[in-house]
C-alpha cells in the first residue's frame, strides 16, 4: 500500500470538488455569502493542490490501493462537501453539516433542515450538485476524465459501481465511464427541459432534475414534489424508474439495441415487483380507509412506492399514516432498492433475485439429493464466487442494519419503528423513513451522535461495505513488495 | 458415383458400407492407418491415409472425378475445413457433419456456403428429433416423416389383444371403410414382405404403416395402443444426443430429468440447459432411478455411450413401469435382442447418420430416403416427372415390382394414401416403400 500515491489521486478529487463549487458561488454573490463560499472553495482547492503537488507524478495502482482510493476519496470529498454548510453557518452543528453532505453525495436525500425554503439558493444548488456527482459516482467521473488513473481505473470503477459486475460497455474503462456519464447527463438535461415546459422555474427544474436522476431526494421545497402539478408528478415517476434502471441498459438502448432492456431478466423483475407493489398499495389504501379509487389516489400510491423502490425518497404524501400493509411493503422495498448499475441504492433487485433463485435451488437439492443445481441469471450460470459474494453481502447488509438499529436505539429517544427505518433508509440511501423520520419530518430532530452514525451507514450502503471495510481491515496498510 | 468419405469413425464406416452395397465407388480418407486396415478387411472400398483437410490427400482420393464429398469425422472443424479445401472442385456436392450446437444453431453467422459446404448434417440432432417423434407416438418402434410431418411412416409390433389381430387386409378394408391408412410392410420371423389382400395379421408381427398425421390416433387404436400425452420424460447419459433431446423436450412442455454419470459433464449441461432437472448419478443405479420416480414417467430414453448400460437401465425403467422406453443401441447385433427382451424402441446413431446422409446421395428425382432398424427395407421419396411410365394409369394396372408399394402420394397441399384405383400425376411426390431387391427397379420407374 503506497499512501503517497493514494494521496496524489485524492488531491485531484478535491480539486474537482472545488471546481464543482463554482455554480453555487454565482448565486452566493447576490446572497451576501460570497466570502464564506470563496473561503470554502479555496480551502478545498489548496488542500487538493497541496496533496497533488507534494506526491509523486508516476502513479500505478494495485487492486488494494484502488479500493483504498475509493474509500478514502469518498471520505475526503464528503468532508469537503460539508464545508459550505459549516462556513456559511447554515448547519446547526458540524455533525449535522457532515450528515447533510453525506446524505447528498450518497444520494440519500435525508435532510437536517426543517424548512428548506429558508436556505440560500447557493446552498440548495450545492445540495443538488452533491446528489448529481454522487449518483453516477465521483470516482467514475474521475476515471472518465482523468487519464492518469490509467490501468488502475478498472479497480476503482468496480469499487464504486454498485451491484454485480456486468459487461463493459466499451473495451476501455475510461470510455465506459464516459459513456455512462453522457447517458446520465443527457437524461438529466431531458428531464430539466420537460420540467421547464411543464411550468417549473429554471432553478427548480435544474435542481429537481439532478436530484431525480441521481435517485437523491433533495428538493427546493419542504413539501418535496407534493405542491407541483400532477403532470410534473407523472413525469417524475417515469424518470425515477429510469434512474433506478441499470445504466448499461440505457446505453444499449441509445445505441439502437431497442429490445435489450426487455431481454434483461433483472429489468423484468424490477418492473414486475414495482407494478405488483403499486397494486397492493392501491388496494390497501382503498380497502383500509374511506378513500375512493381516484386518479389522484393511484398517482399518490404509485409516486411514493416508486420513490421508495428506486431509493429516490421524494414524497407527495405522509406515508407514515398509510395502513400497516402498505408501510410494510415500503419497508421491504427500502431493503431491496433499485437495479444494480443504476444510481439507486439498496440491496439491489439483481441480488434479491439471485438469492431467491439460490434458495429455490437449495430446495431442489433437498427433493433431489443428486441434482446438479446451477443458479442462472439471464440464462447464464452464475459463478460460485459471485454467489458467495452475494450471500455474504446479504449477511453484511442485515448485520449492519441490525447494528445500526441497536446503536440508534441506544442513543435514547427513538422508538423501534424510527430506529429501524432510519437505519434502513440510511443504508439503502432512501431518505425518509417511517415513524418520527417520515416524509413530512426531518433528521434535524436527531442528536449529533445519531447524525454521525447515520452518515456512516449511508457511506457503507453507497460503497457497498467492502470498499470501506478494507480501510480498517488488518493487513490493508502493510507495505507491499513493490512499494517505495 | 465416385464418393470420397473423410473420417473412418462409426459414421464414416457405416455410410461407406451402405454406399458400397449400393454399387457406388467409395474412397475413405483417415489419419489412422490401423482403422483403415480394419476397413479394407471388412468393406469393399478404397482407403487413403492422410488428413482430410489436405487438398493433396483429397486429390489422391480422386476428388476430381467425385460427385460427393462426405466429411463425417467427429471433429466439426476438420469437416468444415475439408469442404473448404474441396471448394475449387466443380459439380461436387459437399456434405459436412457438424455436431457443435454453436455451429449448427447459429446459421445467421455461420453460413454453410462460406465454407463451401452444400449441406450441413447433424446426426446427433437427427437422433434427438427421431426420439422426440417416437415419444410423441408412444407405441411406435420406428418413425419416418415426409412432407413436413403430414405423412408418417410408423413401425409397430402387434400386441396380443389388438383388434386387428387375426384379420386379413380384405376384412379390415370392409370393416373399417376407406381410411387413409395403408399397411406397407410386415415383418414376421425375420423376413419382410409387402402384404397382399389375403395376408392375415398375427400378434407379434412388426407392421409398417403409412398414415395421414390426423389418422394416427385411430391407427393406434386399431393396433391396440392408446395415444398418450407425454408429460414426464427421463433421459440418461451426457451425450450430444441427450443434450439435443433435453433442449427439445421442455419446448413441448415436457417435464424433463437428465441423469449423467460424469460430474463435469453434468455441471456443463446444467449450465447450458433451461428447465431441465440435471442429476449426477449412474444410469444403472436402481435406487436412484426409483427415487426419481422412473416408474411414473411417460418416456424413458437411455442415451449413454455404452449399449450395455443403456439396455440395463432401460430394463430397470420398463420393470418399474415407465410407459415408453427408447434405447440407444450402437451394436447392430443388440437390436433384435433389445426388442426380444421387451424394450419398446431402439435408436441408433449410425442409422441416424446414414439416414441424414443417404438423403443426399442418390441423384436425380430422389429427395429423401429413410431406412429402418428392423429390416433392410427403405422408404424413398420420388418426384414424379411426365416421363415416368406410371403416370396416368391406375396403380393396380401399373407395373410396380411386387416387393414394393406406393405408400403415399403428396399432391400440392394434400396427402393421398393410395388405393389400387388411384393414379400418379406428373408433379406429385410419391413415397415408395421397397425391399432391397426392388430398390433399383423402383428407381428406374422414376426417371428425373
Amino acid at each position: 500500500m503506497n499512501l503517497r500515491e493514494i494521496l496524489h489521486i485524492i488531491g485531484a478529487l478535491l480539486m474537482w470538488t472545488a471546481a464543482a463549487m463554482a455554480p453555487p458561488i454565482v448565486f452566493a454573490a447576490s446572497e451576501g455569502l460570497l466570502v464564506p463560499w470563496l473561503v470554502t472553495a479555496l480551502i478545498t482547492a489548496v488542500v487538493g493542490l497541496g496533496l497533488w503537488r507534494l506526491t509523486p507524478r508516476e502513479v500505478s495502482i494495485n487492486p488494494r490501493e484502488g479500493v483504498a482510493i475509493v474509500g478514502l476519496g469518498w471520505i475526503a470529498v464528503v468532508l469537503a462537501g460539508s464545508l459550505p454548510f459549516i462556513i456559511t453557518g447554515t448547519a446547526p452543528t458540524i455533525p449535522a453539516a457532515i450528515f447533510e453532505s453525506v446524505s447528498g453525495f450518497t444520494t440519500t436525500g435525508a435532510t437536517v433542515f426543517p424548512v428548506i425554503e429558508e436556505l440560500p439558493k447557493s446552498i440548495l444548488l450545492w445540495r443538488s450538485i452533491t446528489h448529481w456527482l454522487g449518483g453516477m459516482g465521483i470516482i467514475v467521473l474521475g476515471v472518465a476524465i482523468l487519464p492518469l488513473l490509467g490501468m488502475g481505473g478498472a479497480q476503482l470503477f468496480r469499487a464504486e459501481a454498485p451491484g454485480i459486475p456486468s459487461e463493459r460497455l466499451r473495451p476501455r474503462i475510461a470510455s465506459t465511464a464516459r459513456s455512462l456519464w453522457v447517458v446520465y447527463g443527457v437524461l438529466t438535461g431531458t428531464l430539466a427541459v420537460i420540467y421547464l415546459l411543464l411550468g417549473m422555474s429554471v432553478f427548480d427544474a435544474v435542481n429537481h432534475a439532478m436530484s431525480c436522476l441521481a435517485t437523491g431526494g433533495f428538493s427546493t421545497k419542504t413539501s418535496s414534489i407534493r405542491d407541483f402539478s400532477s403532470a410534473i408528478q407523472w413525469v417524475t415517476i417515469l424518470f425515477m424508474i429510469l434512474a433506478g434502471t441499470n445504466f448499461t441498459l440505457h446505453f444499449r438502448f441509445a445505441m439502437g439495441r431497442w429490445m435489450s432492456p426487455f431481454r434483461d431478466e433483472e429489468w423484468r423483475w424490477y418492473l414486475g415487483i414495482m407494478a405488483f407493489c403499486w397494486l397492493v398499495v392501491v388496494a390497501s389504501l382503498v380497502t383500509a380507509g374511506d378513500e375512493l379509487l381516484t386518479g389522484e389516489l393511484i398517482r399518490r400510491a404509485m409516486f411514493n412506492v416508486t420513490a421508495i423502490n428506486t431509493t429516490t425518497g421524494f414524497a407527495t404524501t405522509d406515508f407514515t399514516l398509510w395502513p400497516t400493509l402498505a408501510q410494510v411493503i415500503l419497508l421491504g422495498l427500502m431493503f431491496m432498492g433499485a437495479m444494480g448499475g443504476s444510481t439507486g441504492g439498496g440491496f439491489k433487485t439483481v441480488r434479491s433475485g439471485v438469492v431467491l433463485k439460490h434458495i429455490a435451488g437449495e430446495i431442489r437439492k433437498v427433493l433431489h439429493p443428486q441434482a446438479v443445481v446451477v443458479t442462472k441469471l439471464g440464462g447464464r450460470a452464475i459463478r460460485p464466487e459471485v454467489l458467495h459474494n452475494v450471500l455474504a453481502f446479504l449477511a453484511l447488509y442485515m448485520l449492519t442494519h441490525g447494528l445500526g438499529t441497536v446503536v440508534l436505539a441506544s442513543l435514547g429517544q427513538y422508538d423501534l419503528v424510527t430506529a429501524l427505518s432510519a437505519s434502513l433508509a440510511a443504508l439503502s440511501s432512501i431518505g425518509p423513513g417511517l415513524g418520527d423520520v417520515g416524509p413530512v419530518s426531518h433528521y434535524g430532530i436527531m442528536t449529533p451522535m445519531a447524525h454521525l452514525v447515520l452518515s456512516m451507514l449511508m457511506l457503507l450502503g453507497r460503497l457497498e461495505f467492502y470498499t470501506l471495510l478494507v480501510l480498517v481491515a488488518p493487513g490493508t496498510w502493510i507495505r507491499s513488495g513493490g512499494d517505495r | 458415383m465416385h464418393i470420397v468419405v473423410v473420417g473412418a469413425g462409426e459414421v464414416g464406416y457405416h455410410v461407406a458400407e451402405r454406399l458400397s452395397n449400393q454399387q457406388h465407388d467409395v474412397v475413405i480418407v483417415d489419419v489412422q492407418a490401423q482403422r483403415l486396415d480394419y476397413i479394407v478387411n471388412h468393406l469393399d472400398v478404397a482407403v487413403v491415409e492422410g488428413s482430410g483437410t489436405s487438398t493433396a490427400v483429397l486429390e489422391e482420393a480422386g476428388l476430381k472425378k467425385a460427385g460427393l464429398l462426405l466429411a463425417v469425422t467427429n471433429v466439426d472443424e476438420v469437416n468444415l475445413v475439408s469442404c473448404m479445401s474441396a471448394r475449387a472442385v466443380g459439380g461436387l456436392v459437399k456434405v459436412a457433419r457438424v455436431s457443435n450446437p454453436d455451429f449448427y444453431r447459429d446459421t445467421r453467422n455461420l453460413k454453410p456456403d462460406a465454407f463451401g459446404v452444400d449441406v450441413l448434417i447433424n446426426p446427433e440432432r437427427e437422433l434427438a428429433l427421431e426420439t422426440m417423434r417416437l415419444l410423441q407416438s408412444t407405441a411406435a418402434t420406428d418413425i419416418a416423416v415426409f412432407a413436413g410431418g403430414a405423412v408418417q411412416l410408423l413401425g409397430f409390433v402387434v400386441p396380443e389383444h389388438a383388434p386387428i389381430a387375426g384379420r386379413t387386409l380384405i376384412e379390415l378394408a370392409e370393416q373399417e371403410g376407406h381410411r387413409p391408412i395403408l399397411l406397407v410392410a410386415l415383418e414376421r420371423d425375420g423376413t419382410t414382405i409387402v402384404p397382399k389382400g389375403t395376408t392375415d395379421i398375427r400378434p407379434g408381427d412388426h407392421l409398417y404403416v403409412t398414415a395421414r398425421a390426423d389418422e394416427i390416433p385411430r391407427s393406434l387404436e386399431l393396433l391396440g395402443y392408446e395415444q398418450s400425452n407425454v408429460k414426464r420424460v427421463m433421459i440418461t447419459g451426457g451425450s450430444t444426443e441427450a443434450y439435443y433431446l433435453a433442449r427439445l423436450l421442455p419446448q413441448h412442455h415436457v417435464q424433463t430429468t437428465l441423469l449423467i454419470a460424469e460430474r463435469q459433464r453434468a455441471q456443463e449441461l446444467a449450465e447450458n440447459l433451461n428447465k431441465v432437472l440435471v442429476l449426477h448419478g449412474d444410469a444403472t443405479d436402481v435406487e436412484l432411478l426409483e427415487l426419481e420416480g422412473v416408474g411414473g414417467t411417460d418416456g424413458f430414453v437411455a442415451l449413454t455411450d455404452k449399449d450395455e448400460t443403456n439396455i440395463l437401465s432401460s430394463l430397470v425403467a420398463k420393470r418399474a413401469g415407465a410407459k415408453h422406453v427408447i434405447t440407444l443401441v450402437n451394436k447392430r447385433d443388440y437390436i433384435p435382442l433389445a426388442r426380444h427382451i421387451g424394450l419398446d424402441a431402439a435408436v441408433s446413431p449410425r442409422l441416424s447418420a446414414a439416414n441424414a446422409i443417404l438423403r443426399y446421395v442418390r441423384s436425380g428425382s430422389v429427395t429423401r430416403v429413410a431406412t429402418f432398424e428392423g429390416s433392410d427395407a427403405e422408404a424413398i421419396s420420388f418426384e414424379v416427372s411426365d416421363t415416368s411410365p406410371l403416370v396416368g394409369r391406375p396403380l393396380f394396372e401399373a407395373d410396380i415390382p411386387e416387393e414394393s408399394i406406393v405408400a403415399a402420394i403428396i399432391r400440392g397441399p394434400s396427402v393421398i394414401i393410395p388405393r389400387g384405383n388411384d393414379t400418379l400425376e406428373a408433379g406429385d411426390t410419391a413415397i415408395v416403400f421397397a425391399l432391397p431387391e426392388a430398390v433399383q427397379a423402383v428407381t428406374d420407374l422414376f426417371p428425373s
